[in-house]
């Protein structure tokens, strides 16, 4: 047992843990509470682009976003990235934790090599798949032509219906690892006697997989899919390098949309508009998701 | 059911040995205890004959056929784990119903089947929860319902007792006993307390280190353990054990602990100056107050150290010369601790063992 430290004021032991919360809870109101709450004031001003005055109009911006086309199809883009990039991510994830969880020799190595790509900058991999799918030097655009599944005259980023695929592939490549990071330790985690009791049960691998793993993965694979689709909703940075949204908005994600409308346009408060609308889908997305899947954290 | 062969097994963990050249034979219809203490190997051949676990040499034989390239799932056999390894996340009722349900058994045999172990087991109203939200010894016998709805060839326990308080034990021994007298499948079950094996066991195993030690029925080891290990495990309290020197006085052969005389039985295969174990169960060392009774031959002096009342007798732990004893009285004296007392071996009831071997010495006959 440790003795209670008789010089520290009573207001200061664990049974009062807010004064030692505020640093970190002041930190979260000034950057974080405080930029939100200034969006949503600056949202209620209409700025005319050309004498650059704003004026207190509450309503102007969102009814401007909701009848914005392109509002509607950043939404699609969004949902489509962020649906296919999960779904991809855990398949993949899963089956890589599956194959990497073992004790024989080298697997500790191999689960070390996996994370290399977390590592790297999201913008440093959006170059690097920049580079990879050029269509004069890029090795994955040149292997594509030679197998003719693709031609040059399309080039992967520069085609609307291959462009936002490019872009996934460069968030799968990098973000593979960290679900199969959180995979891994949740596999590792499992009693093993279960597995054992259901062998003799007459259970085949795929089945103990289906029957058990599945069902016993099922808490951490939600907080999986909550904390990558979370992530996947501000997708911003693949895009803004790999294809600034084009070709035309075939690749235009909410968060784009918001950046273009902000730096380009410099109409703060449509931007703000555009960007509170993204942190209200993903509230309204993972609410559900929480609610339909009792994620605990 | 079947019967189960185990020829020259052998389990090695890289250059680690842990089994050596096993050989058994359970017979159809028998309740076969392996019993031995932890690290013995018991569970690691229970593991094998499951097929959880590989076989480095050998042969494993259900019936008389080699089953070692038998995966676990077509072996027919079921298991009851020692932390019972339900499936969490299924209710007790499909937990029954796994093996069945992988086997695409009708779903009206299914339920037929689980609500009839249910009732066997007293489980009838709990098919609907899941596995935490019953007890200890309501998880176990979830566990044993879902290895009788197999009907399965053999039944291997491992250690599933253990878990489980002492009271609780006492009845799913019984229950487990009456089970196999009821379905007579054959049973193999491995624990490391002797009374488990004792009193439930048609045969008991005693293995160490690898080995076995001695087979047979419970009683029959019990009074005529092959070597010293066997005789120190087997019983409660355990066998008094002295190192003794073979004394010759007036023509006849007694057995020396320090500065005390034991008898020996007529038969005894010794020589004078022989050094042995002299083995005598408490119940066959009777206690008498010192100069009280006759002043009995072979009787050796002790001095009582605790007295322990259990009822129906009472546990003497004493010192004889040094060296602690528990000897059973079943009258009700009043012993009181520091008392010097007699106590007399009864001579039909010595086990004598080799110091060198620790094997039994045979008398001669």
């Amino acid at each position: 047992m440790t003795s209670r430290r008789t010089w520290l004021p009573n207001w200061l032991t664990s049974e009062h843990p807010l004064p030692w919360l505020f640093p970190v809870t002041s930190l979260l109101l000034v950057f974080g509470l405080y930029p939100v709450l200034y969006s949503l004031w600056l949202s209620f001003f209409k700025r005319n682009p050309a004498t650059r005055i704003e004026k207190f109009e509450p309503s102007w911006n969102w009814s401007k976003l909701l009848a914005d086309d392109r509002v509607w199809d950043a939404v699609q883009v969004t949902f489509t990235y962020a649906g296919i990039a999960l779904f991809l991510q855990l398949a993949l994830g899963m089956a890589i934790a599956l194959l990497l969880d073992s004790d024989k020799r080298g697997f500790g190595v191999l689960r070390a090599l996996m994370t290399l790509p977390l590592v790297v900058p999201p913008a440093v991999t959006g170059m690097m798949f920049l580079l990879m799918y050029d269509s004069s030097f890029g090795v994955i655009s040149n292997s594509l032509y030679a197998l003719n599944i693709l031609s040059p005259e399309n080039p992967i980023l520069g085609t609307g219906s291959t462009a936002l695929w490019g872009v996934i592939v460069a968030d799968v490549w990098q973000w593979t690892p960290f679900m199969v990071l959180i995979m891994l330790a949740g596999l590792r985690a499992l009693p093993r006697e279960p597995f054992e009791a259901a062998s003799i049960d007459g259970a085949s691998s795929f089945q103990s997989f289906i029957f058990l793993t599945l069902p016993m993965m099922s808490k951490i694979i939600a907080l999986a899919v909550l904390i990558r689709g979370i992530d996947l909703f501000r997708i911003y940075d693949y895009v803004k390098v790999m294809t600034d949204s084009g070709p035309g908005t075939a690749t235009e994600t909410l968060t784009a949309y918001a950046g273009t409308v902000y730096f380009k346009s410099a109409n703060f408060p449509y931007a703000s508009a555009v960007a509170l609308a993204t942190l209200l889908l993903v509230l309204v997305t993972s609410t559900i998701f929480i609610k339909l899947f009792k994620v605990r954290f | 059911m079947a019967s189960v062969n185990i020829e020259n097994l052998d389990k090695k963990y890289g250059a680690l040995s842990v089994l050596h050249s096993l050989n058994l034979t359970v017979a159809d219809g028998k309740f076969v205890v392996l019993l031995g203490p932890s690290g013995c190997g018991k569970s690691t051949l229970l593991r094998m004959i499951a097929g959880l676990e590989s076989i480095s040499a050998g042969e494993v034989q259900f019936d008389g056929v080699r089953v070692n390239e038998v995966h676990a799932k077509d072996r027919n056999i079921a298991m009851v784990f020692q932390n019972y390894a339900l499936y969490a996340h299924m209710s007790v009722r499909k937990n029954m119903a796994f093996s069945m349900r992988l086997r695409k058994v009708d779903k009206k045999v299914i339920n037929e089947k689980v609500e009839w172990a249910a009732s066997i087991l007293g489980l009838d109203s709990y098919l609907d929860r899941l596995p935490k939200e019953l007890s200890g010894g309501q998880r176990q016998r979830v566990a044993m319902g879902r290895a009788i709805v197999r009907d399965p060839d053999v039944f291997l326990f491992d250690e599933p007792l253990s878990n489980l308080d002492a009271k609780l034990r006492v009845q799913m021994r019984t229950e487990i006993k009456e089970l196999h007298q009821r379905l007579k499948t054959t049973t193999i079950y491995v624990t490391h307390d002797q009374i488990e094996a004792m009193t439930m066991a048609d045969e008991v195993v005693i293995m160490r280190d690898g080995y076995i030690e001695q087979s047979g029925s419970p009683m029959m080891i019990y009074d005529n353990p092959n070597n010293l290990f066997v005789a120190q495990f087997i019983g409660s309290p355990g066998m008094n054990v002295l190192r003794c020197t073979v004394v010759e006085q007036d023509g006849r052969l007694l057995a020396q602990h320090e500065d005390q005389i034991l008898a020996l039985p007529a038969d005894a295969n010794v020589t004078a100056g022989q050094v042995i174990y002299y083995g005598i169960r408490p119940e066959h060392l009777e206690p008498v107050k010192l100069g009280e009774g006759e002043g009995a031959v072979g009787g050796a002096q002790a001095h009582i150290r605790v007295v322990e009342p259990t009822g129906p007798e009472i546990h003497l732990y004493a010192s004889l010369a040094g060296q602690e004893i528990c000897c059973i009285s079943r009258t009700r004296t009043q012993w009181q601790p520091d008392e010097p007392i007699v106590v007399t071996p009864d001579l039909e009831h010595v086990h004598l063992f080799d110091v060198e071997t620790e094997n039994a010495i045979t008398p001669n006959h």
